[in-house]
């Protein structure tokens, strides 16, 4: 769980948003990029500066290029704050000035605490697994399946990272790691784990005679 | 009583709020602000004292009392804060100051977290005998006036952190600022269920025609409602479908230009018979969420707002809704998934119309409306972000905090 704080930055124009990208917090960047997936719906977007990029100043090809980046290619905040400069940069060197953001619409740099708890639920075999799946709430989902690429290192994350060491099953943890993490909303991952898990746990139930 | 919320707020947040008051069990949280009752702010306190006290908290509330003329000055400075043109004088800076003394006199401020609610109080900071010191600000900030907004500010860097509403009214301010959004309370008159003969009532009693879609819109008689604006684009739908608008709003004691605007309201009606004007008494939440669950379409068409939180509740009716693009309603309303946000009356008036020739769309998205409202602003929510700031303060050095 996290809770927002504000950072008092704000930018109205794309040089602005540059400035700020390279000013603020590593905590800022990575709620603006990481976190984008715990809003619960996919818009156009897949960071919160593509968004603005395309809805508030209405940049569609500059959103094009910000939502292409892969958050999950980088191995620090570091590197990832150099691409979206360098992506920014590039883009104001080619293309005529962008317009501002009309009042109300600026970009506000936030970043967030993040809170963690063991909500209590355990599963020591693939059926327990999911029933838990179906049970747990959206942001422990996130938790797992976002936030762990980037806590573990190496883009993995925690269920097919526990189903591949712990149950041996390469062929579920291979499926469950390769769902595309910016095409779905976290309901949207859940129906895909479901849907990859209860397979697996049929065909295991089956018996041949 | 947090068991009441089980199986309606997320789980997730009810154990956190659990495991929170395990941390924080016996730890006194003093609430302050300037009344016990009317408006938003003492409505959902005298709903999150009892919730806080179940939790294991020491939950406390106190008010500061005044006089007519530092009401009259702390009416200006929150108008001010909001970007009416206001001038404080010296001398009313010192007023507020000395009724805060007073009432510092009079309070036990020790308390292990102490959050003070909007300007009013705000100077108390001063009489601070230990803990942490929140200031929690329900007001639009975004565009104040500068003089009164430096002055404030002497008082809110002095704090331990700073809470707003949204993040477009955070000030830069050399405080910690955190973001908490308001909540509505799912317990509440205005909010629970109600049996079919509770509507019959309100709808017989306020002779509420129920054989026609009805749009409705709820709001004080405010020119920022726009409820003119409701009308054109009632007009422009009822072109093409029949449909009842029923403009439902309480009177404003404190506002002299309300009835002004209700008669223009009336007038430009027209004696339309399908054009319900209704002036309820305060306290009429029963009706208001009668009148929320017979509604085909929720408007909150505001041309400037400040959270907006009847969009919550007519989503949490999961009731199809249009909000005008301003304030919090974004927050609220996902553009094309929980709701629409419009521009103009055109913009309102096409989207009504798409509701009422889509039935399975608007169906589809109250859904999505509630659910979403189930995940970000159930009073739940509010109290577990209130307490993990308490909690992160506590901890300030961790970016990560292990419940």
């Amino acid at each position: 769980m996290n809770i927002l704080k504000a950072t008092g930055l704000r930018a109205r124009t794309l040089s602005e948003l540059r400035d700020g990208i390279a000013a603020v917090s590593d905590e800022s960047i990575f709620h603006h990029t990481y976190q984008y997936f715990l809003k619960g719906h996919i818009l156009e977007h897949t960071n919160d500066f593509a968004h603005w990029a395309g809805e508030s100043i209405e940049e569609r090809a500059l959103a094009e290029h910000l939502s292409n980046i892969d958050v999950y290619d980088f191995r620090n905040i570091g590197e990832l704050r150099k691409e979206l400069l360098r992506v920014i940069d590039g883009y104001l060197e080619g293309f005529p000035t962008p317009r501002e953001a009309i009042a109300g619409n600026e970009f506000y740099f936030n970043e967030t605490k993040i809170l963690t708890f063991p909500i209590g639920l355990k599963a020591e075999n693939l059926a327990e697994f999911l029933i838990a799946v179906k049970y747990i709430d959206a942001g422990s989902l996130y938790y797992h399946f976002y936030e762990a690429r980037v806590r573990l290192g190496g883009g993995v994350d925690d269920f097919s990272a526990w189903i591949d060491r712990v149950l041996g099953k390469h062929g579920l943890a291979q499926k469950i790691s390769s769902i595309d993490p910016f095409m779905h909303n976290i309901e949207g991952i859940r129906e895909h784990i479901v849907e990859a898990v209860e397979e697996e746990v049929k065909k295991d139930m089956e018996v041949i005679d | 009583m947090i068991h009441q919320y089980s199986g309606i707020s997320p789980k997730g947040d009810l154990l956190l709020l659990q495991k929170l008051g395990e941390k924080l069990e016996n730890k006194s949280f003093l609430h302050i602000n300037s009344t016990k009752a009317g408006g938003g702010v003492a409505e959902i306190l005298q709903r999150m004292i009892p919730i806080l006290s179940d939790l294991g908290v020491d939950a406390k509330w106190e008010i500061i009392t005044g006089d007519d003329r530092f009401f009259d000055i702390t009416k200006k400075i929150h108008n001010a804060l909001q970007g009416n043109p206001e001038v404080i004088t010296e001398s009313m800076w010192e007023y507020h100051f000395d009724v805060n003394k007073r009432n510092a006199e009079l309070m036990d401020l020790d308390a292990d977290a102490v959050l003070i609610h909007d300007p009013q109080p705000a100077p108390l900071i001063e009489f601070r005998k230990g803990g942490r010191w929140i200031w929690r600000c329900h007001i639009d900030v975004s565009n104040p006036v500068q003089e009164v907004c430096e002055y404030l500010k002497r008082y809110c860097e002095k704090y331990d952190a700073a809470i707003f509403s949204v993040a477009k009214f955070a000030r830069a301010m050399a405080v910690d600022e955190f973001i908490i959004t308001p909540s509505i309370d799912p317990l509440s008159e205005k909010n629970r269920e109600l049996s079919d003969e509770e509507i019959q009532e309100t709808t017989e009693r306020l002779k509420i025609p129920v054989d026609r879609p009805i749009i409705l819109q709820v709001s004080r008689f405010d020119r920022f409602k726009d409820p003119l604006g409701v009308i054109k684009a009632y007009r422009t739908v009822k072109k093409y479908n029949d449909c009842i608008l029923v403009l439902a709003g309480s009177p404003a004691t404190d506002d002299p230009e309300g009835e002004v605007v209700l008669n223009e309201v009336r007038e430009y009606a027209e004696n339309d018979p399908d054009v319900h004007i209704l002036l309820l008494p305060p306290f009429s939440d029963k009706d208001i969420n009668a009148l929320q669950r017979i509604s085909s379409v929720i408007l909150q068409k505001s041309l400037k707002e400040g959270f907006g939180l009847t969009v919550s509740e007519a989503m949490w009716k999961g009731k199809p809704v249009i909000g005008g693009a301003t304030g919090g309603i974004p927050l609220q309303i996902v553009h094309g998934v929980t709701g629409f946000l419009v521009h103009s009356v055109e913009g309102a008036a096409y989207r009504i119309r798409q509701y009422l020739n889509n039935p399975e769309m608007a169906l589809r998205m109250g859904e999505k409306g509630r659910e979403y409202v189930r995940n970000n602003f159930l009073i739940t929510r509010q109290i577990r972000d209130y307490l993990s700031v308490w909690y992160s303060i506590e901890h300030k050095e961790k970016a990560i905090l292990e419940l």
